[in-house]
């Protein structure tokens, strides 16, 4: 039945010059399947944790503490400011090379390529999560934590109850923004040799001469990717509107 | 006039005596003294920039005075150190802003339910039932469900008023709280407001509505340059002032 | 003291002192190379051959980024009138250009280009080499139309509607609001915004290692592979980082700055 149906596919697709053939190979078709697999789980990981080191490094930017909030800024600055093939290339060909020499070879070594790109794009994107964060929380008008306070709110329960609330509705549009750019930014595992749907692509179209037809399906695995948390992005602020202002 | 004969005899609830204030180079109170018994509605009156949200901010702890003294029932605000200490002097004393400050966020039930529910620890029930009876006294019963960016401004500065009497209050203080409202919408607020003090709750009222302020406070406050020029009945304030500065301030307005 | 103690209870928890400036980063990257020559002293003198082979790389990112910016402008004005026509055949097409190029990886984008675009171009009986440093030049610049056709948009829909009625009550048609009414109050708005896309397209110009253009991170990928030294390697990553770095954050500030500039006006 799903032969079939791939059969027609591949011979409606030749009639516009389009050769899929390779769907027919299970050796070729099982990596590419697998590709976009690794390619959702890179995503779903690097969204969560990214989202958690967003948190994190906007409370440490926000603390008010000089000695925690500069070097924070340090990191937020040089992250932003460097390209992120670079922050890979350097933790997976210097950091990995240091791990595995002080662990005694790479098959000790716990951490692998998908890990370390989970890594980069967590911290990368944390960085810029937490700006749009902190932006969200400076937007909060002053008066609002006034009239918490003189409510008996303490510092921490209006920021709690009160401002973060405010804030994550503020930043939510830069932070689906921002997830959408880390979807997109999966793609580069391909440059070590992470099986994603890019680099699984990249073999097949190596062996044939498909490159277009390939291309169509990878432009399609991240636009429904992309659509999607877009998609998610949109549920949530018609969720979290407040009526009469406009979010 | 509200005046009665126990007026004299109840005990005083807030006194300042000389406090000082300032923000940077900017001395902003030049020691202010105040009384205020309890029930009393005293209302502050003065040009802008006089400082009257400063005491008013000073009173409920948001500021602290560089010099003098803030007594509240029996704590001493002015020798409060800890963030503790000064949530529970605001658990005491209701503030309520010129600019309504509601929480967008959340629904009008849920602002007024949101501070006894999570700081006086009143369960869910019982602050619903309370959140209620407060939106009936102020007119809004069928405004629970609605949004703050969904009223008129004087709808959201009575909710606003609810918010504040939620927490049982022994004070509250009303800063301009109709100055950003539209003209046929000021009427709504004050006869809440008369209402409040009708029933015998202490108020500071910083306010530019002089007929209002007049109708319903015992006292009245003139302040100039961080300083009370003058203070008294709002006979002898509107009527015969005795201080030249009070008389321009109060002439100035009346034309 | 008083102030102090004001300060300290109106103070909001983010508030931290406002952002390092550049010289304060340069006195820092300064010294963090000081001591690494410390350290790695006989590294250091290696790196320092290998500095013509990466400064021609750096030359590559240089090229390539200018190139794409101004293609990418370019172009993105050009779909950005396209999408702020009310005609529905003229904008629609527009706005999916502006979509596709906006939702595909960049570096699925620049294989893209280098993979699918002939090597050689044939004009009349002349055959023009199409190397692949210009299609990836395209593949950032295609993208970059993309976001500029945004910025654009989004600049034109931040004027206030009453500049329109204005203009249309003095009888202005809408070019002629949008010529000389709407867009030179958008300049302001697009400068900040275009100046950090330059900033992305620069960083991004790295993909271009990934099809074999030998820009700066490539060089330094050879250098690390034929030195084949850990202290050395380590030393050519941070030198490559350090690099963008100091090419980036200064544009980055200023970006900042005119941003602060202008929101006031
Ligand atoms: N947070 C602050 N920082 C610095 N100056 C302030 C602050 N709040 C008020 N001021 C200054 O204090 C003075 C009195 O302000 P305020 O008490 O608001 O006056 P009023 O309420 O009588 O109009 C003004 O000069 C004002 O600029
Ligand atoms: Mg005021």
């Amino acid at each position: 039945m799903i032969e079939s149906l791939l059969n027609a596919f591949i011979a409606a697709a030749k009639i516009i010059g389009l050769n899929y053939s390779f769907l027919l190979s299970a050796y070729e078709r099982g990596p590419w399947l697998e590709g976009i697999g690794i390619t959702i789980g890179l995503a779903l990981l690097s969204i969560v944790s990214s989202l958690l080191v967003g948190i994190v490094v906007a409370s440490l930017l926000t603390s008010g503490k000089p000695w925690l909030a500069n070097p924070t800024r340090a990191f937020v600055e040089l992250t932003r400011n460097t390209p992120t093939l670079v922050q890979l290339y350097c933790a997976f060909f210097v950091l990995n090379m240091l791990i595995n020499q002080a662990v005694g070879g790479a098959q000790n070594n716990p951490l692998s390529a998908f890990a370390w790109v989970v890594i980069v794009l967590s911290l990368h994107y944390g960085a810029i999560h937490a700006e749009a964060l902190r932006a969200g929380i400076e937007a909060v008008p002053k008066v609002t934590r006034e009239s918490a306070l003189s409510l008996g709110f303490s510092r921490s329960e209006s920021l709690r109850y009160v401002e973060l609330p405010l804030a994550m509705r503020f930043a939510l549009p830069s932070l689906v923004n921002n997830l959408v750019n880390l979807v997109k930014s999966t793609a580069l595992g391909s440059a070590i040799a992470v099986g994603e749907v890019t680099y699984a692509s990249l073999m097949i179209w190596t062996q044939r001469d498909n490159v277009l037809e390939l291309m169509i399906f990878i432009f399609l695995v991240y636009g429904i990717l992309t659509l999607l948390v877009a998609r998610a992005g949109s549920w949530l602020e018609t969720h979290l509107r407040m009526p009469g202002y406009g979010h | 006039m509200p005046h009665t004969e126990t007026h004299h005899e109840r005990p005083t609830l807030v006194q300042l005596r000389d406090v000082h204030l300032s923000f940077g180079s900017n001395k902003v109170l030049k020691g202010v003294d105040l009384n205020v018994r309890q029930g009393d509605a005293v209302s502050i009156i003065g040009p802008s920039g006089s400082g009257k949200s400063t005491i008013l901010r000073c009173i409920n702890g948001l500021l602290a005075p560089e010099r003098g003294e803030i007594v509240v029932g029996n704590t001493p605000v002015h020798a409060l150190k800890t963030e503790a200490d000064r949530i529970a002097l605001r658990k005491r004393i209701g503030f309520v802003f010129q600019q309504y400050n509601l929480f967008p966020h959340l629904s009008v039930l849920e602002n007024i339910v949101i501070a006894p529910t999570r700081i006086l620890g009143t369960d869910r029930q019982t602050a619903e039932r309370e959140a209620r009876e407060l939106l009936a006294r102020v007119r809004l019963s069928d405004k629970a469900d609605a949004y703050p960016g969904q009223l008129s401004g004087g709808q959201q500065q009575r909710v606003a008023i609810a918010r504040a009497l939620a927490m049982h209050p022994e004070l509250v203080l009303f800063d301009e709280v109709t100055s950003a409202l539209d003209p046929e919408t000021v009427g709504e607020v004050l006869a809440v407001i008369r209402e409040l003090v009708q029933d015998g709750l202490t108020c500071i009222l910083v306010t530019h509505e002089m007929r209002f302020a007049e109708e319903v406070s015992h006292e009245i406050v003139f302040t100039e340059g961080g300083e009370i020029v003058e203070h008294g009945t709002p006979q002898t304030i509107f009527h015969a002032p005795r201080n030249p500065r009070t008389h321009g301030f109060i002439n100035a307005l009346r034309n | 003291m008083a102030t102090e103690n004001n300060t300290l209870i109106l103070k909001a928890p983010w508030v931290f002192p406002t952002v390092s400036p550049v010289a304060l980063w340069l006195v820092a990257l300064v010294a963090a190379w000081a001591v690494l020559g410390q350290l790695y002293a006989d590294s250091i003198r290696l790196l320092l051959l290998w500095v013509p082979h990466l400064a021609k790389g750096l030359q590559m990112n240089i090229l390539t980024s200018v190139l794409a910016i101004g293609i990418g402008t370019v172009l993105g004005l050009l779909v950005g009138a396209l999408e702020l026509s009310q005609a529905r055949w003229i904008n629609t097409p527009a706005r999916w250009y502006v979509q596709v190029f906006r939702n595909a990886p960049l570096l699925v984008l620049i294989f893209f280009t280098t993979y699918v675009f002939p090597f050689e171009i044939k004009i009349g009986s002349i055959y023009l080499p199409f190397p692949d440093w210009i299609k990836a030049t395209i593949g950032l610049a295609l993208p970059a139309s993309a976001h500029i056709a945004e910025i654009l948009r989004g600049a034109v829909q931040s004027i206030p509607t009453p500049q329109w009625e204005a203009s249309a009550s003095l009888a202005f048609s809408r070019s002629q609001t949008l010529r000389w009414i709407i867009l030179p109050q958008c300049v302001k708005r697009v400068l900040p915004p275009w100046m950090n896309l330059y900033a992305m397209i620069t960083m991004s110009t790295t993909l271009a290692s990934l099809v074999g253009v030998t820009e700066l991170l490539e060089s330094a990928k050879n250098a690390s592979n034929t030195v084949n030294r850990t202290d050395f390697t380590i030393l050519v990553y941070l030198a490559i980082l350090t690099l963008f770095f100091a090419y980036c954050y200064p544009i980055t500030r200023l970006t900042r700055r005119l941003e602060k500039k202008f929101s006031f006006h």
